[in-house]
């Protein structure tokens, strides 16, 4: 592994001046797994991690006789996902056979559409290099996915459980130019259809692969470069790093001389490299031809409107919004608004606050530190936080209205997370409400000079900083439930009226 | 009264059903002496693969249990019947006369079985066809050589040759099949009885053994027009898990002895001619045109259908082609034969399949997987699809001025068995499964010369089904021929 890095390090140096000359042009083929409780053409549950061949029947195993069973909703999703990415809706649009031979494909064909898909001619959005970025994308269609083959020493093992699981292919232009920009790109997508809940993208259970298309060229040259395609990557630092080997292997190419040939490419992601395939030769005649088995589809228009309305707000324009009605800065809007539960529990968390002013803010700090920290240690989800949002708002409440000091409120905190208690409750019980009783500050305060007498002369001599021993040491005797603004008033007021003495 | 073998035999469904009813017959008699005359018969005719003794007895006695306690038995409960191997039956074999299914037991019911099992029909046995209903003779089974009943040396037609040579020889008085091109309506014309083939859409395909997705269509074996209807009374109706079933149920009520004969317009395709057609074949097309014309109400005209010239070239090009993609499925992998020849995965395909398929099966991958080719697609098979569609607006244009469409089942007469049909043996057949029509074959007379039987075809529009019935009904009253005769054999 390291001699390859050390390779590919020097082909890169290598190249390092050639590099300018060129540039890359990457399209991307992402099939995400659509979220369905069952898989597209039967009723077998999509569930991940179960017995092997357990999510099985007639249809997906391919027994004589059987037929598709169309899951309306897996249309639905593609229907909202390409709304979402501004596509236009083939209203009329069918199912194509793709025909290959792999025991991974029981009916040796694959359900998928061709010349009709649901989604056509859509954009995506995003910032590069603070610059908006626009992508074409060419198409979303709807197709069944394949089982799984587990190779052993001389035999091989058929898991058919993800065969037939709904899943949507999202094929964009190429108009990439950098493992960099694929990165975001596939990061806004996932993103996206995470808020739209029509795919959950889930990386480890392979829920989103992509195939990349990459070519080079000569800058000013009009004409695309050869193409290359490498399939099956199954993680999108995976893409980041395929590409960034492709791109310096086709430059070395170039610069050696020799030719870029157009083949297919597979990722190994051990020696991180790519390695050849199938040469064009050889490409696959699937022999696409309409699955007589399935009507057409016709879509009707209420059902466009209806999935139309029902998309949220995304992300982009939530953080834009956040950024405006919060006054967050885009660092934090963009953390809050990176998946659709996050904000969702922030908003509602401010819109609990009685405090419009500090608490957005406020609550933004909590949520990124405090909240997200613990969540991750217990592996939870927000949507499974104990801290419910109104819970979380009452304490920032509290802090705010100068009811507890920040110090107190995360030890509140600690308990609500253990707990799930409200934090009112939780401070009557622990006993940690703020003294704001003067005359037990007036008497702590005193105790507290008395033992710091040097740090009280520094500060009546000038030395403002000193105060904050003092201040210190009352919040000890106190436990820190003593109301810090009262202290330091009071602390000033009894010094200056020694000084006064003297 | 109690019903003698004989008169079991050459009793209608509806007759049988009411006899037992009234406890005239028990449906245990009526079973055994169903499976002795099929027994008995099968040494000759070769039409049953697989008798299901036990299970049908067993059946017969509940059915019987049932009628002494009074309890209600179903319309045509106990009746047998005899089901095409290409059908699946839970726990069943289903081979579709394939060495590739020889061991394949079935885990599911078709929707049809279910729709039988729940009015207690019983499936008696499955019978003989064609490896995977590809052929036209029965004679690419894997199993035996079934033969036609009037004449042990002709072929009985195909693919559905056992289930029609079982009706003829009257070893099951009902049998299902399948109709991709002709499949049920012309054995059903060789055999001389009645073979039906509903639009496309109206009886659920779930559960039969794909041979071409778009045109594959049960079909119905029997003796009388009558039993055709009563059986597919139960079998008419929508699917959800056939997504090209149709939810139009035109099937609600036909109860043919109501019907008043109607004035009816029969469309002759000038094309017909074109063919050529057996000499005697036509000169009882001829009769049976004058017949209807002689009672009067029955109005003859002819009609022009240019794309009748294409039908066999467009079917050919898309039947094969569905067939290369339907029997990719058929791989050694997860079901069926699997050979041990070889050493990688390409050797587990194409070892498995090439000992396990027939030379038909074989013929029609290959020509199948030609046209769907990258090279090759634009030429045949999306031309042959926008041929099919032209064919469609024709005979639309056709239905408009006629109420059906009027032709001798096939073009020649059954031949000797290792003989070869004519390609276009069945084009008027096919014409149905290509746009979906319904279609039937009444059988019409004997022919002089070979001595065997022949039918006429009447095709509908698309969901006349019930019409459709009721002109066949006219029909085979008028044809005079004897359905009641059954062949001598011995």
């Amino acid at each position: 592994m390291l001699v390859n890095i050390l390779i590919l390090n020097n082909k890169i140096n290598k190249v390092n001046n050639e590099m300018e000359k060129y540039e890359t042009m990457i399209g991307l083929e992402v099939h995400m797994q659509i979220n369905t409780k069952s898989k597209i053409f039967c009723e077998c549950s999509t569930d991940f991690g179960c017995q092997p061949n357990s999510n099985t029947c007639v249809i997906c195993t391919s027994q004589p006789g059987a037929l598709p069973l169309l899951n309306k909703q897996a249309i639905e999703a593609v229907v909202k996902t390409g709304l979402a990415l501004n596509c236009k809706i083939n209203v009329a649009s069918n199912f194509s056979r793709k025909q290959y031979f792999y025991p991974d494909l029981p009916k040796n064909y694959q359900i998928t559409q061709f010349s009709l898909p649901l989604c056509y001619n859509g954009t995506l959005k995003f910032i590069y290099k603070d610059k908006e970025k626009i992508i074409n994308i060419q198409r979303i269609h709807l197709e069944e996915d394949a089982g799984k083959l587990i190779h052993k020493d001389n035999y091989s093992l058929l898991d058919l459980n993800r065969a037939g699981i709904g899943l949507m292919e999202l094929v964009t232009s190429p108009e990439l130019h950098s493992a960099e920009e694929s990165f975001i790109f596939l990061n806004t997508l996932k993103d996206i259809v995470e808020y739209l809940a029509t795919s959950q993208c889930n990386m480890e259970q392979g829920q989103m692969r992509c195939d990349v298309n990459i070519s080079i060229r000569q800058v000013n040259q009009q004409t695309l470069g050869t193409k290359v395609e490498i399939k099956n990557l199954n993680s999108i630092s995976a893409v980041q790093d395929a590409i960034n080997y492709e791109y310096a292997r086709q430059i070395k190419t170039l610069t050696d001389g020799g030719k870029v040939v157009q083949e297919t490419r597979a990722w190994d992601s051990k020696l991180n490299i790519t390695k050849s395939t199938r040469p064009k030769e050889n490409c696959l005649d699937y022999r696409y031809f309409t699955e007589p088995n399935l009507i057409p589809l016709n879509l009707n228009d209420t059902l466009i409107t209806k999935l139309y309305k029902e998309i949220p707000e995304l992300p982009y324009l939530r953080k834009q919004r956040f950024m405006v009605s919060y006054q967050l800065n885009a660092y934090d809007a963009s953390y809050l608004t990176s998946t659709k539960l996050l904000a969702d529990y922030y908003e509602k968390a401010v819109k609990f606050s009685k405090n419009n002013k500090i608490a957005p803010k406020l609550l933004a700090n909590w949520i990124a530190t405090e909240l997200i920290s613990k969540l991750n240690v217990s592996k939870l989800n927000i949507d499974k936080s104990p801290v419910t949002s109104e819970n979380l708002a009452k304490l920032i409440d509290l802090i705010i209205s100068g009811k507890i000091s920040g110090k107190i409120a995360k030890q509140i905190f600690v308990e609500m997370y253990k707990t799930s208690i409200d934090p009112v409750t939780l401070i009557n019980k622990m006993n940690m409400k703020q003294i704001s009783n003067e005359s037990i500050i007036i008497a702590l305060c005193n105790e507290s000079i008395k033992e710091n007498s040097k740090a009280a002369f520094e500060f009546q001599t000038g030395k403002v900083k000193a105060i904050d021993y003092i201040v210190g040491t009352v919040m000890k005797k106190s436990k820190g439930k003593a109301n810090p603004q009262l202290v330091v008033k009071i602390i000033k007021e009894l010094l200056k009226n020694s000084v006064n003495k003297i | 009264m109690v019903l003698k073998m004989n008169n079991i035999i050459n009793t209608s469904i509806k007759n049988l059903y009411l006899n037992m009813n009234f406890g005239n017959v028990k449906s245990v008699d009526i079973i055994n002496t169903y499976i002795t005359h099929i027994k008995q018969l099968n040494l000759k005719l070769k039409a049953f693969v697989y008798l299901n003794e036990t299970a049908s007895i067993h059946l017969a006695e509940q059915i019987d249990k049932k009628i002494q306690n009074g309890e209600h038995i179903e319309l045509l409960a106990g009746i047998p019947i005899g089901i095409k191997d290409n059908i699946m039956i839970q726990n069943e074999p289903m081979t579709s006369a394939s060495k590739y299914l020889l061991n394949y037991i079935a885990p599911y019911n078709a929707t049809v079985i279910n729709k039988l099992k729940k009015i207690n029909i019983i499936c008696i046995g499955r019978t003989n066809m064609d490896e995977f209903a590809m052929g036209c003779t029965t004679e690419t089974s894997i199993y035996q050589q079934t033969v036609n009943p009037w004449n042990f040396e002709y072929i009985p037609g195909g693919s559905s040759g056992g289930s029609a040579v079982a009706v003829s020889a009257g070893m099951v008085p009902i049998a299902l099949g399948t109709d991709t091109g002709g499949s049920v309506r012309q054995p059903a014309s060789f055999c001389g009885i009645v073979g039906y083939k509903p639009s496309y859409g109206l009886i659920s395909r779930y559960g039969i053994c794909a041979l071409a997705s778009s045109f594959d269509q049960i079909g119905i074996f029997a003796k009388s027009i009558q039993d055709t209807v009563s059986l597919a009374s139960h079998l008419i109706g929508y699917d959800h898990r056939d997504p090209t079933s149709e939810k139009i149920n035109c099937f609600k009520e036909c109860n043919l002895s109501t019907y008043n004969r109607k004035n009816f317009i029969i469309g002759i395709p000038k094309q017909i001619m074109n063919f050529n057609i057996d000499k005697e074949i036509l000169q009882l097309f001829n009769e049976a045109i004058n017949k209807m014309e002689n009672i009067g109400k029955l109005k003859i005209i002819e009609i022009n259908v240019p794309a009748y010239k294409y039908v066999s070239a467009l079917y050919k090009v898309i039947m094969c082609a569905e067939v290369s993609s339907n029997i990719a499925t058929f791989d050694g992998i997860r079901y069926g034969y699997r050979s041990h020849k070889g050493f990688d995965l390409n050797d587990v395909y194409s070892y498995s399949r090439a000992e396990s398929l027939g030379y038909e099966v074989k013929k029609r991958i290959m020509f199948g997987t030609y046209v769907l080719s990258a090279q090759n697609y634009q030429k045949y098979y999306y031309q042959a699809q926008k041929v099919r569609t032209i064919l469609i607006e024709q005979l639309q244009d056709a239905y408009k001025k006629c109420d059906f469409i009027f032709s001798p089942a096939v073009l020649q007469m059954p031949v000797k068995l290792g003989e070869m049909l004519s390609d276009e043996c069945d084009i008027f057949l096919i014409v149905a499964n290509l746009a979906g029509l319904p279609g039937i074959t009444v059988p019409y007379a004997f022919t002089k010369y070979l001595g065997l039987p022949i039918g006429m075809h009447f095709m509908g529009s698309r969901f006349s089904d019930i019409q459709l019935l009721q002109m066949a009904y006219i029909f085979e009253q008028l044809s005079g021929f004897n359905a009641s005769k059954y062949p001598d054999i011995k």
